[in-house]
């Protein structure tokens, strides 16, 4: 191999503003996808048909189609079908948000369905209403269980928020495709970028598994 | 505005080949990945550190970053330092393989730790020798178990296979927007697009939870 390596073309000051816009995207679409995923997965569990249908079809397809398609598709189709034209940040934030929503919703539904039935026994013989079960009983052992497949759904979004660049987000990955096409250095700069990415990301994985571990401890 | 589907099945031979490209990358990427990932699998839970080392840095890297940038980086990075085109294919073929290797190796590694030590007892007790250990004992319950999980890891890999279109693979995604770009009516298009991907991926997600159960009866737990 004789290429010669040159890191200092590899300017980090526009790779900087990317990261910023892509920890931004990452952030908003997780509160989009904690806080909604939740009334979502409780309709998916509802025994009222027509809530529960449409909730689950919109859960099915997100979670079984690709999500350049969906990002793609929210681009180029939401401006045309409903004559809305957002800024390209709104867009990108809304696109990864609903993605997100759908893969919590499985994961709160999991952690519900995990509340153990005496519980629900103890808190019907309280005489707790409907919404006060779930708001004081289901809710926060149900979140508690489902934060390691919370975080494990952030970062995947912090992942697939790199797929906002093919529709000119200029997030760290649309900034670190210009930079390697200006600067003809595709090596150093999408290796430097990965590394970003996987400084971000491991960590949080990290998290997780201690977590996880800590759980199982405290389970057994 | 007003929408008219019947432009898509003008275009049917384009996309059909272009989900051929996909499924056929799918295909071959799950093949070589499964494999890839066993033998990572086993070389993350082997006594030696350097083995047990580089595979987790493998595995931690490619789970770590997005699949996008790891498509990027071998189809504008690899050939640069290996001196040598490669074509589209392979390109494509290499980076979801080593995806895809990544991924499987964890399941391989949960279910090959979800195999009870009173197994290895006995096999000791036995006298069995390392190589039948592995093949007869260890492999059929870890392939059994890792199964339903596997089966979720192809319909993620058949999703990120869509990726490959950002780096101009003519798969079903690539085909689809350049239809819907030449034709300017995306809405129909890209619906018509995204419903493929769909009719394909929800059976398999279904599937898995058929076996899943499957699997669970079998090994009754």
């Amino acid at each position: 191999m004789d290429y010669s390596f040159d890191f200092q073309s590899v300017s980090f000051g526009p790779l900087w503003e990317g990261l910023i816009v892509t920890l931004q995207l990452t952030i908003a679409a997780n509160l989009i996808g904690i806080v909604f995923g939740f009334p979502l997965a409780l309709l998916i569990m509802s025994r009222f048909a027509p809530a529960r249908l449409p909730a689950m079809l919109f859960v099915e397809f997100f979670r079984c189609t690709p999500a350049i398609v969906q990002i793609v598709w929210f681009f180029y189709c939401v401006p045309m079908l409903f004559n809305v034209f957002l800024g390209s940040m709104t867009m990108g934030i809304m696109a990864l948000g609903l993605n997100l929503m759908a893969f919590n919703a499985e994961a709160y539904r999991a952690a519900i369905q995990a509340v153990p039935r005496e519980q629900l026994d103890a808190s019907i013989a309280l005489g707790l209403n409907p919404l006060q079960r779930t708001l004081y009983i289901v809710l926060p052992t149900a979140v508690r269980a489902s934060i390691p497949v919370l975080l494990t759904n952030g970062i995947g979004i912090f992942q697939q928020s790199a797929l906002v660049a093919i529709v000119a987000v200029q997030d760290l990955m649309y900034q670190a495709k210009t930079l390697a096409t200006e600067t003809y250095r595709p090596i150093e700069t999408f290796t430097v970028v990965a590394l970003v990415y996987f400084a971000v990301s491991f960590p949080v994985s990290q998290i997780v598994g201690y977590l996880e571990r800590r759980r199982q401890l405290i389970m057994s | 505005m007003t929408l008219d589907f019947s432009i898509v099945l003008r275009f049917q031979e384009a996309l059909a080949l272009g989900l051929w490209m996909t499924i056929k990358l799918t295909l071959i990427c799950v093949v070589l990945g499964c494999s890839l990932g066993f033998s990572i699998g086993l070389a993350r839970t082997s006594r030696s550190a350097l083995l047990r080392a580089a595979s987790s840095i493998y595995v931690e890297f490619f789970r770590g970053t997005p699949v996008l940038v790891q498509l990027f980086w071998i189809f504008f990075c690899l050939p640069l330092i290996l001196g040598v085109e490669l074509s589209n294919l392979t390109s494509g073929v290499i980076a979801l393989t080593l995806y895809m290797g990544a991924i499987s190796s964890e399941t391989f590694r949960a279910s090959l730790k979800s195999i009870g030590p009173e197994q290895l007892d006995a096999c000791v007790a036995l006298d069995l020798p390392r190589r039948v250990q592995v093949t007869s004992v260890i492999l059929p319950q870890a392939v059994l178990r890792a199964v339903p999980t596997l089966l979720s890891n192809c319909v993620s890999l058949f999703k990120e296979s869509a990726l490959v279109s950002a780096v101009g693979m003519a798969d079903l995604m690539f085909v689809g927007q350049n239809i819907s770009n030449n034709t300017a009516r995306p809405v129909e298009v890209l619906t018509v697009v995204a419903l493929i991907y769909f009719v394909i991926a929800f059976p398999l997600t279904r599937a898995v939870t058929l076996v899943e159960r499957r699997v669970l009866a079998k090994l009754a737990i």
